[in-house]
């Protein structure tokens, strides 16, 4: 089950955050997004020879915690999509089809003429299709 | 669903963007006018950079970035490639568009003499002037494409023969 997912620019500030349980605690939620930037920060900059290529905007499993785990998704204008999960078996192939809806859904929501880029995402048809979107990645 | 919109009126909400701009807003202060209109070419681009980008895979460097700028990007917007693309590899590129989509419709003077050419007539530089503040636009859409792409530049154009068009980026070290 999908906990939390967030949209980082390129500066690491926080464009979008939402998290999907009320169980767990929010701000430890996104105590887990900000430690993942650093592990992304550390996987662009040395990329691993053996395996992932360069240049792949879907950076795979960041790091698993406890409960969680953390995937991560990097696009060609450097805003990081990150996505926190609980699903103890996950196929990359879900993972990689999820973020590239959301990808679709984050730049529609950026093309919107009022939105300031480098400031928060405020529209609620972008809040409204990741809930969608979340929705329906737990019924695969 | 894709949406979509005649190009014609594309072609009229441009020259009436720029109409405004130098004509009714900054009517006597032209390099105002062209500051606001690369503005705001700049925050289309940098959306417009976000959607191009988004099936593809990361870019190696600046030519990569450049040469997208060439292909995909181009052919999206104009629907055709750019035609000639010369780099100095120190940082500036030219890209030349033989026959510039958002130009196509500006009527060209042919000149009286082709053996002596002065550029100092006075006809031949407001018309030059006039069509340059239509190039400001799509200088400002290059900017903002390669600026959200990591690449801070300036871009400028040139028009010394139309309809064929050069862009010169300068990336900025």
């Amino acid at each position: 089950m999908i906990v939390c997912v967030s949209v980082v620019g390129h500066q690491n500030n926080p464009l979008y955050i939402q998290s999907f349980t009320d169980a767990d605690d929010a701000l430890k939620l996104h105590h887990v997004v900000h430690c993942s930037l650093d592990v992304i920060e550390e996987r662009v900059n040395n990329p691993k020879k053996s395996g992932t290529t360069l240049n792949e905007a879907f950076l795979g499993l960041l790091y698993p915690t406890v409960n969680y785990k953390v995937y991560g998704y990097l696009t060609n204008t450097k805003v990081k999509f990150i996505l926190v999960t609980t699903d103890l078996d996950v196929r990359d192939t879900d993972v990689t089809s999820f973020f590239r809806k959301f990808h679709a859904a984050y730049v529609d929501a950026v093309s919107n003429p009022f939105h300031v880029p480098g400031k928060k995402i405020t529209s609620t048809t972008f809040a409204q299709t990741v809930c969608n979107i979340v929705g329906s990645y737990g019924l695969n | 669903m894709v949406r979509e919109v005649a190009e014609s009126c594309v072609d009229t909400m441009l020259m009436e963007m720029v109409a405004m701009y130098s004509g009714r807003f900054y009517a006597n202060k032209p390099e105002l006018a062209a500051r606001r209109i690369e503005a705001i070419g700049y925050q289309v681009g940098h959306q417009l950079s976000e959607r191009y980008t988004m099936e593809r895979p990361r870019f190696s460097d600046h030519l990569e970035a450049i040469k997208f700028i060439c292909k995909d990007f181009w052919s999206e917007v104009f629907k055709k490639q750019i035609d000639n693309l010369k780099t100095n590899h120190r940082g500036t590129f030219v890209l030349q568009d033989n026959k510039f989509r958002w130009l196509s419709r500006v009527s060209v003077e042919p000149s009286p003499e082709k053996e002596t050419e002065d550029p100092s007539t006075p006809g031949e530089s407001k018309a030059a002037q006039a069509v340059s503040m239509y190039l400001y636009f799509p200088c400002g859409i290059i900017r903002g494409v390669l600026s959200n792409l990591g690449i801070p530049c300036a871009v400028s154009a040139d028009i010394s023969s139309l309809p064929t068009c050069s862009f010169v980026i300068r990336v900025k070290a």
